[in-house]
């Protein structure tokens, strides 16, 4: 019974946000609840072994980030591009284009970047994951996710500010 | 540090949330004194809040929380000592059996013994069977996990009736079906049955 309760407790602590980063990676509501269904599956039959209960919350990341990587094939191998050449092209105005845009449009430009940018940046965005945490979770080094996120803050950046232009201009 | 040096780093600043992150000390202290930087960065932190709330307004189905705990697994925490010390109870069982068996068969011959049979079923990893009555796909990884590691291993066949598996004596068979646990296969083997205790020595395994 006291594990039951420890189960559902830890359900409604994470379930939203793991399926907030799940729908990021998918872009579907099915493929996101399935993949957070399946992290909770994972934990209840493995989440035993974790020797640290202060890790809870970066296990279920890193289980739900394992089960998408499973469902992907064919991933192609990007290099890693600094920092430098993201902040150069840094569009100005970009904080009230965020601010009109809605919820469904944002994810659409997040499924634009690629699932090697687009995980890191998610963390980065929904999550109070520090820069390690976030680079535990998906198992590449720390130097390589900073890089990440800001290449794909950049990028996601200038998506919002070019579709805000084009709605100024067809005004 | 310059102006630029200090927003390549505060780029990836997200306010209270990296506050105790060394990485951006230098650079905060640096914004601190350029009022241009500290405009940037409290754009930049405003962007980034935005795009975080409205990241946070994308809401899960009603009842995935439901569903979730509804379709809770049992978990299967393997106390290996527990499983050990079955395990060995059921060596020992076997071996007094195998004893028991030399023994009687010098007086007599009542119990048909070592007669080659045919059994099909499913392989199983008599541990966790008898004391979890763990069997099938869902168990596989464990059950393979466990013959591999040299636990007992058995076939159910069709009708229910329980083998405990072995090879010709000081020869173990778990390696050979460690791959087929949880799989129906078709075993070829002598069966030798003693208390209600079924043995079958396995001679051929046919993968059905």
């Amino acid at each position: 019974m006291a594990a039951d309760l420890e189960f559902e407790k830890l359900v409604n602590l994470y379930y939203r946000d793991l399926y907030r980063f799940g729908l990021s990676l998918t872009g579907s509501e099915a493929d996101a609840s399935d993949l957070t269904q399946e992290t909770f599956y994972v934990w209840a039959n493995k989440g035993h072994q974790l020797k640290s209960p202060a890790n809870v919350k970066g296990w279920l990341f890193t289980t739900l980030h394992r089960e998408f990587l499973k469902t992907c094939r064919h991933r192609k191998r990007l290099t890693d591009v600094p920092i430098e050449e993201g902040v150069a092209s840094l569009p100005d105005a970009a904080t009230d284009c965020a601010n009109r845009i809605d919820s469904q449009t944002l994810l659409h430009f997040l499924r634009e970047i690629d699932e090697d940018f687009r995980a890191p940046l998610v963390l980065y965005y929904i999550e109070d994951l520090s820069y390690k945490e976030i680079a535990d979770v998906l198992a590449v080094p720390l130097g390589t996710v900073q890089s990440r996120i800001a290449r794909a803050k950049v990028q996601l950046l200038r998506r919002l500010t070019e579709m805000d232009r084009l709605h100024t201009q067809t005004k | 540090m310059t102006t630029k040096q200090a927003k390549e780093i505060l780029l990836l600043y997200r306010g209270s949330i990296d506050d105790g992150d060394p990485q951006f000390r230098e650079a905060s202290a640096h914004a601190q004194g350029d009022p241009e930087l500290a405009q940037w960065l409290r754009e930049q932190t405003s962007c980034y809040n935005a795009i975080r709330s409205k990241l946070r307004e994308l809401e899960p189905p009603t009842d995935l929380s439901e569903t979730i705990i509804r379709h809770r697994p049992i978990p299967f925490r393997r106390d290996w000592m527990q499983i050990l010390k079955l395990a060995a109870a059921i060596i020992v069982s076997a071996s007094i059996t195998a004893v028991g068996f030399k023994l009687s068969e010098r007086k007599r011959y009542s119990i048909a013994q070592g007669q080659e049979i045919l059994v099909k079923g499913e392989v199983l990893d008599m541990t966790c069977y008898i004391a979890y009555n763990l069997s099938g796909p869902d168990h596989a990884e464990c059950a393979r996990v466990c013959i591999r590691n040299g636990l007992p291993v058995g076939i159910k066949s069709e009708n229910g009736k329980v083998y405990l598996l072995t090879g010709k004596p000081g020869h173990s068979v778990n390696a050979e079906l460690a791959d087929y646990a949880a799989k129906i296969v078709t075993i070829k083997g002598k069966e030798s049955i003693r208390d209600g205790f079924a043995q079958l020595q396995v001679e051929e395994i046919r993968k059905f």
